[in-house]
């Protein structure tokens, strides 16, 4: 019944809300219809015109009145107040221009600066996964190798799982010059797990990861478009990678950037139960699941947590107890965002502190305007207005800045989240799903609302309070300290407070960054090239012919001229790759018979040490005869120190699980920073060895390493090294894929580029912060001053120094700012732990940060009141006092 | 003054639904009609009917439609709604209630 009403007199409802013109225009006519007819009716019976119009008008009563009366019954009153006080705004708006400018500039910064940074939180956090049911997929917190993860999609009931590795660098050719492209191992099942259709031809089918014959690979949009200019026959080419023939099978569409934006290549496991070190400790996998139609996430964790002790008996050798230790199953959206979601909360609530310092400056500014307005406002008050029509009149004030600010704020977001994107480093996931679309600009809209209102609350309150009479008779020039000036005090310490708070942090990320930029990795980094080689099958199909062409090609660069030093390496530190295989060390008796610790191999040619400068702390580096020589190693300092504790390493004996003859520890090289720059080595790795690049140095399947990053120490630019490694590799009779070539010091920087991303951002922020805080502290000394003129004028005619005058002044100006540094550094420790693992090396509660920006923020603050206290100084008292 | 003091709260409603229950009309005709109908003795000032009329017409129990009228003017007429005809139902009800009430106590003996 309700509902009907509602929805009939919905148009009725529309009409007087929006064609008021109108709806005045019928009332009109349908009055005079009424009086027109009666006049007829009664000339009819004989009347005069002018008599009869006199009598029906008497007969009707007041007309204007009945009109008002049907108006009212159409409840819009609220409309009309709404457009007087819109109009009103606009006027006094108008009329101060430099106010509103200087408002809606400021709004704009926070409004813009929210939205940018909510743009990139709504795409990377809160938006769903561009896949069917996102809802039902999942990220597991465990990795698999291949035998485990083929053991666990026959076992496990509630959902489909898929594990991929990604990261592989694989030569690829097709007809010209190999190239070198970066992809992806996966199960099959990833792609119907995911549930992206291919752009073209299909996905593996269940099974294809499995038999090595099955050689099928998927090409991303972007590989396709590049190296076979969007071939629309590809499906079902023969393309080599790595010197064996796959077919096309399928291209993925464009937005597709699963594991990774960087994946050019989708290539299936190929199981092979009969390769065990290769099925058992290859790749440690993580996975990803869907699961089934009423299967519950903790219905998935129970069987992966049952399947955990059966999976550990299917080793060949015992695993550690701490694999999967800490097996956990999390929405998928949170497993792809990983880390980055510290990091945008961090960026969400330092631009939340910009808005807040915004509307408090806005607050400020009304403040100080309000204080100009309160004769208008006692005499709006005075000829009748309600406190509550005044309220809302200031309210609407500051929601139609706040508008304005809104619309200059999106268009400095959409900027601003373009700048985000160059800023932010290129891996961060899903950082191309970040727009602007409606949920963003929604809630800018909420945002605006909500910061016109909050700047505008102390305004009104202050004009609620205002004491009519005294105002008028005062002639608006009030003395000490009135609600105007607390509100305005409070204001101003809330903004040094956040302010305080924002440098706190980006110093804070500033030192932290310092710490890693100054952090010995322990190899040179300055005048380093490194390139990857990637051999054709051709070549390293066969180890003897890989060795000689690898030993025939260093020896050709090392006499190139302008080349330093020159050697070769399988994983190169810093960049995210590591080589594992499992070791026996002599002397050292694991836990339990089978658990062989797991190392990270580093297979390099002799002169590694020397061209990196890594420091060997005893024994020797590796020599030209250990290439066909004794098997021989080098571990690193941690390592000797953990199995051989207070013993000599050198002499000591290891080898991989499943090698024949002992190896002799030769040196013990000092460590360096491999892992990333906090770390040598991942948690999982217990140790790291080097071995010698030769037949014997093999990796856990059994083969030599193929590819190999050359190391160069040399003052050439990177295309004459890319030429003269070509003519080395041709001269050595091999054909080879050559990576970009990059330096020591750019991998470096990569390893920092979230952190400094972020601290950039930050410091930026904490300078707007400073700057939009320093505004407010000028705005409430100015008003302070200029409201205690009188005060000043008649003291200083009374016989006191300028000096005091300063004194009254700075005594103001140290309220502000040590009350809001403060506040500021209690908040800083309060919410210094969000911040911890941000922070490599530095205290979230480091006291020469926090002792520094107290200083800085206070000099500032302090410069910021220069001009106020001047003014203040130079008050002349005759013109004060004759003023009254 | 929103109703003439003769008029019981809320009865002008009733009134005007059962007028326009019978044919649409414009204003000045029902209010004709009114004085007809209760010869003279229920007469609404027109300053009154309007406002009352749009109330109705707010609430959804009469739809307004414009015509022209022989004299060339635009003339609003009210039409009863379906839901009109459900509040008329309910009115009378109320109004039958009331009235024979009233006319109870008022008949009552000594």
């Amino acid at each position: 019944m309700r509902i009907e009403r509602w929805i009939s007199t919905l148009p009725l409802r529309w009409r007087s809300l929006v064609r008021r013109g109108r709806v005045e225009r019928d009332l009109d006519d349908e009055i005079h219809d009424h009086l027109e007819s009666q006049i007829e009716e009664l000339v009819a019976r004989g009347l005069e015109p002018a008599e009869a119009e006199r009598i029906v008008r008497d007969r009707f009563g007041h007309v204007d009145l009945a009109k008002e009366r049907c108006r009212e019954t159409r409840h819009m009153d609220f409309v009309d107040a709404l457009l007087q006080d819109l109009r009103y705004a606009a006027r006094t708006l108008r009329r101060n221009r430099g106010f509103a400018a200087t408002t809606i500039l400021t709004l704009a910064l926070g409004i813009g600066a929210n939205t940018a940074v909510f743009s990139l939180v709504d795409g990377i956090l809160l938006s769903r996964l561009p896949y069917p049911d996102p809802e039902r997929l999942i990220g597991i917190n465990a990795t698999y190798p291949n035998g485990a993860f083929a053991a666990l999609r026959d076992d496990i009931r509630s959902m489909d799982v898929a594990v991929y590795a990604e990261g592989h660098r694989f030569t690829m050719q097709s007809g010209g010059d190999p190239i070198s492209v970066s992809g992806a191992r996966v199960s099959a099942e990833l792609f119907s797990i995911l549930g992206v259709p291919p752009a073209l031809g299909r996905w593996p089918r269940a099974g294809e990861d499995g038999s090595p014959r099955d050689r099928v690979i998927v090409l991303s949009h972007a590989l396709w478009s590049a190296e076979f200019r969007g071939d629309p026959a590809i499906v079902g080419r023969s393309v080599a990678i790595d010197g064996i023939a796959h077919e096309v099978i399928g291209v993925m569409p464009p937005g597709f950037t699963f594991p990774s934006s960087r994946t050019e290549v989708w290539v299936p496991l190929g199981l092979d139960p009969t390769n065990a070190p290769r099925y058992w400790a290859g790749d440690f996998m993580p996975a990803i699941g869907r699961l089934r139609p009423g299967a519950t996430r903790a219905q998935a964790l129970g069987e992966l947590k049952l399947f955990q002790p059966r999976v550990v008996q299917l080793f060949p050798w015992r695993m550690p107890p701490t694999w999967n230790q800490d097996l956990a199953v999390v929405p998928l959206q949170e497993a792809v965002v990983g880390s980055v979601r510290s990091r945008l909360m961090i960026l969400i609530a330092s631009v939340g502190l910009i808005l807040a310092i915004a509307c408090a400056n806005v607050a400020n500014l009304s403040l100080s305007r309000a204080a100009t307005r309160e004769r208008e406002i006692a005499v709006r008050t005075a000829i009748g207005a309600s406190p509550a029509r005044i309220a809302r009149q200031l309210l609407t004030e500051c929601l139609t800045l706040a508008a304005a600010g809104a619309v200059v704020g999106v268009v400095f977001g959409t900027q601003a989240l373009a700048m985000l994107k160059r800023v932010l480093p290129a891996d961060t996931p899903r950082l191309h799903e970040a727009q602007l679309n409606w949920r963003v600009l929604a809630f800018t809209a909420a945002l605006s609302i909500a910061a016109g209102c909050v700047s505008g609350v102390a305004p009104v309150l202050h004009a609620l309070r205002l004491r009519v009479r005294s105002s008028i008779e005062a002639g608006g020039r009030g003395g000490g300290r009135s609600v105007a000036v607390s509100l305005r005090v409070v204001l101003t310490v809330a903004q040094i407070a956040c302010a305080v708070l924002l440098v706190i942090t980006a110093g804070l990320l500033a030192r932290s960054l310092w710490t890693l930029s100054t952090i010995d990795t322990g190899f040179r980094t300055g005048g380093v090239t490194v390139a990857r080689i990637s051999p054709t099958m051709a070549v390293c199909g066969a180890p003897e012919r890989c060795v000689a062409f690898y030993r025939a090609f260093e020896e050709r660069i090392r006499s190139a001229a302008g080349v330093q030093g020159a050697a070769l390496v399988n994983t190169l530190p810093l960049t995210g790759a590591i080589a594992k295989r499992s070791f026996e060390l002599e002397g050292f008796t694991p836990t339990s018979p089978n658990a062989a610790p797991l190392f990270w191999l580093n297979v390099v040619t002799p002169d590694y040490f020397s061209v990196l400068n890594i420091r060997i702390d005893s024994g020797r580096a590796f020599a030209r005869r250990d290439l066909d020589g004794a098997p021989v190693a080098i571990v690193t300092a941690t390592t000797a120190e953990r199995f051989w504790p207070g013993e000599n390493p050198v002499g000591q004996h290891v080898r991989f699980v499943g090698e024949r003859a002992w190896r002799e520890v030769v040196g013990v090289a000092s460590d360096v920073r491999g892992y990333d720059l906090s770390r040598s080595v991942p948690e999982f790795i217990a140790g790291v060895v080097y071995v010698p690049h030769s037949l014997t140095g093999t990796m856990e399947d059994g083969r030599i390493p193929v590819d190999m990053t050359l190391v160069l120490r040399t003052p050439i630019d990177a295309n004459s090294v890319a030429a003269m490694i070509r003519n080395a590799a041709r001269e050595s009779g091999g054909e080879i894929a050559l990576g970009a070539i990059t330096s020591m010091e750019s991998l470096r920087s990569d390893a920092m580029a979230a952190p400094s991303a972020t601290t950039s951002l930050l410091a930026a922020m904490a300078l707007l912060g400073v700057s939009l805080g320093c505004i407010g502290v000028y705005g409430v000394l100015s008003f302070l001053v200029s409201r205690r003129t009188r005060d000043f004028g008649v003291r200083l005619a009374l016989g006191a120094q300028p000096r005091d005058v300063f004194w009254l002044v700075i005594k103001e100006a140290a309220i502000l700012c040590f009350g809001g540094i403060a506040i500021g550094i209690g908040g800083a420790m309060l919410v210094g732990r969000w911040l911890q693992s941000e922070l490599h090396g530095v205290s979230p509660t480091d006291p020469v940060t926090y002792a520094g920006v107290a200083i800085a923020v206070a000099i500032v603050t302090l410069i910021a009141s220069y001009a106020p206290t001047r003014r203040a100084m130079r008050v002349d008292p005759l013109i004060v006092i004759r003023e009254d | 003054m929103s109703r003439p003091p003769d008029l019981v709260q809320g009865t002008l409603d009733l009134l005007l639904l059962k007028i326009l229950a019978l044919e649409p009309m414009n204003g000045h005709a029902i209010s004709r009609r009114l004085a007809q109908v209760s010869d003279d003795e229920l007469r609404v000032s027109d300053g009154s009917l309007y406002p009352a009329l749009h109330k109705l017409e707010q609430e959804g129990w009469i739809v307004a439609t414009w015509r022209t009228t022989e004299n060339n003017r635009r003339a609003k007429f009210y039409t009863l709604s379906r839901l009109g005809r459900r509040q008329l139902e309910k009115e009378t009800q109320q109004w039958s209630r009331l009235a024979g009430a009233i006319t109870r106590v008022v008949n009552l003996r000594a």
